[in-house]
């Protein structure tokens, strides 16, 4: 066993837990991806460590990610996409940890904006609809998608109720919903099938109002 | 010197994957909606391993006026599947290094290659429709 | 100026080409084929005519590249070849069912029986002015969130997905509209049924 002492010597101290997780976000700036690394243990002595990524990237064979408070940044167009690459914490050359990651599987969406509710009265329902950035993708689509919209009653701190959709409307019937009630709604996005990942953040909250008699709602 | 590889053990099923949802953006960012109505005399093939071996000729053969298409982003990528899809896909330096090439040709070459780019995607739809 | 030509290929069975017979006025343009550069050409099996000119050709179709010339007399006017899969119109979707289970219906029809489409339902109830999409790789299409207490419209159509044969082609017609409500079929829906 051995550890890192700040100047970089060897010495039989605790060693440091190098574990890191990476998220990719593509086509966020036109055709650049990026990729995003932080070490698991946010307490980790982190100075003079970098990360790289080598390995089904175009025309080079490494980039370097750059440091930004606790996380490693990388802004590019070169990922292949196709096959695995490899993801090094270098200390000067010396590799200290690596993995072997697919950029398309640890991919990040973009969160849902947009969130709308419309009540339709004649059918007494309250249609929801909202946007995606990755409609104009060419990679993760939004065929790529499954959106997770989260609803609840204002006063029921965590009573959320989900619905998992692949398009971006949805109908909620008002017998379902509380009368006179103030509804909160969001949602988020997690790529689905070819590409795999994380739940995107969540979209901004949207406000809306149920009421007993004639069913107006306020925004 | 394009070797010829056999392609009847790839994993067909990924390879239409990485075609549908990366190559086929590639293409469309190298043709750009440039409707060509000049005949192209297409290539046909017949079954998958067919049309996979002839995507590659295609995609890293060199072409009288075009010159060759293994520096564009849907070819490095094809390399890339067929790297990551076929068994002992000859790994000549899968060469990735290559850097991409810019895109500045001339009008006649742009013309030639894009002949060529729409057999390509000829050839890439009928592998992913074929039986 | 180039000969316009049109092209549907009616679901691999026959493929339809048509010309602008005004651009060449007074004459009968003559069409040849093959389905291989190899082969020979063959004469148009059986013209489209209008008002005594031949406007196009019907012949029957494969999934292949179809090497054609259109000629005037003997001078070739037009001499192409296209794969004949860029312009399909997949027939309509055949013995289209509905199974019901609580809010969620499920339609399924016949698959054709080749690759790289898409099989598309559409539905609305009473109070949608506009059609909702649901598609899926095969004829086995589940549209969820429904509410048992509307009457809905429900169609159905097959498209050539533009991964597999690009972005001319042309969707089936689409099957008979049926209608459902609360899980039972529909001769017709009421006008605007008071919602309890």
């Amino acid at each position: 066993e051995s550890g890192y002492a700040q100047n970089g010597d060897l010495e039989d101290a605790e060693p440091d837990d190098y574990s890191f997780s990476c998220y990719s976000q593509l086509e966020v700036n036109g055709p650049q991806h990026t990729l995003t690394c932080a070490f698991d243990d946010p307490d980790v002595n982190s100075t003079n460590l970098d990360f790289e990524i080598c390995k089904n990237l175009v025309g080079v064979e490494c980039l370097h990610l750059s440091k930004l408070q606790d996380r490693y940044f990388l802004r590019t167009k070169k990922f292949l996409l196709v096959g695995d690459s490899k993801i090094c914490v270098k200390l000067g050359d010396k590799k200290i940890t690596c993995k072997n990651i697919n950029i398309v599987e640890i991919v990040k969406p973009e969160a849902p904006f947009d969130v709308k509710v419309m009540y339709h009265e004649e059918a007494k329902e309250f249609v929801v609809t909202f946007n995606t950035s990755h409609s104009q993708k060419s990679y993760l689509t939004i065929k790529d998608l499954i959106h997770d919209v989260a609803y609840r009653q204002e006063k029921d701190e965590d009573n959320w109720m989900h619905k998992n959709l692949s398009n971006t409307k949805l109908t909620l019937l008002q017998r379902k919903l509380q009368p006179d009630a103030m509804y909160e709604i969001k949602v988020r996005s997690i790529p689905t099938d070819y590409f795999k990942g994380f739940w995107s953040e969540w979209s901004p909250s949207y406000h809306f109002r149920t009421s007993e008699s004639k069913g107006e709602w306020m925004d | 010197m394009v070797l010829t590889y056999n392609f009847t053990n790839c994993d067909f099923t990924k390879i239409k994957e990485d075609y549908e949802k990366l190559i086929v953006g590639d293409f469309q960012t190298y043709i750009n909606g440039t409707k060509s109505t000049q005949s192209s005399n297409y290539i046909f093939c017949s079954n998958q391993s067919d049309c996979l071996a002839k995507i590659e000729s295609l995609t890293f053969g060199t072409h009288a006026g075009c010159g060759s298409l293994s520096k564009e982003m849907f070819a490095c990528r094809t390399k890339a599947t067929f790297a990551h899809r076929c068994p002992d896909y000859p790994r000549v330096k899968v060469n990735n290094t290559q850097a991409m090439k810019k895109r500045k040709k001339r009008e006649d070459t742009a013309k030639e290659c894009l002949k060529h780019v729409l057999r390509l995607q000829g050839l890439w739809r009928r592998f992913t429709r074929a039986p | 100026e180039e000969l316009q030509v049109q092209m549907i290929c009616f679901n691999f069975e026959t493929v339809q080409v048509t010309w602008n017979a005004s651009q060449y006025p007074g004459t009968n343009l003559t069409f040849f084929y093959k389905f291989s550069p190899e082969e020979e050409y063959s004469p148009c099996p059986r013209y489209t005519v209008d008002q005594g000119h031949a406007t196009g050709c019907l012949l029957g179709a494969k999934d292949a590249i179809l090497y054609f010339s259109i000629r005037d007399g003997s001078r070739p006017v037009l001499t192409m070849d296209q794969w004949v899969s860029e312009y399909l119109k997949p027939s309509s979707p055949e013995d289209v069912r509905f199974s019901w289970h609580q809010e969620a219906v499920t339609v399924v029809c016949t698959n054709l029986s080749y690759n790289g489409l898409l099989y598309e339902v559409q539905y609305r109830s009473t109070f949608d002015t506009a059609w909702q999409s649901k598609e899926e790789k095969s004829c086995h299409v589940t549209v969820d969130g429904l509410d048992a207490e509307k009457c809905y419209s429900f169609r159905a159509r097959i498209k050539a997905s533009e991964v597999s044969y690009g972005s001319a082609t042309h969707p089936s017609d689409w099957s008979e509209t049926a209608l459902w409500q609360g899980g039972q079929p529909r001769d017709r829906c009421p006008e605007k049924e008071p919602l309890s």
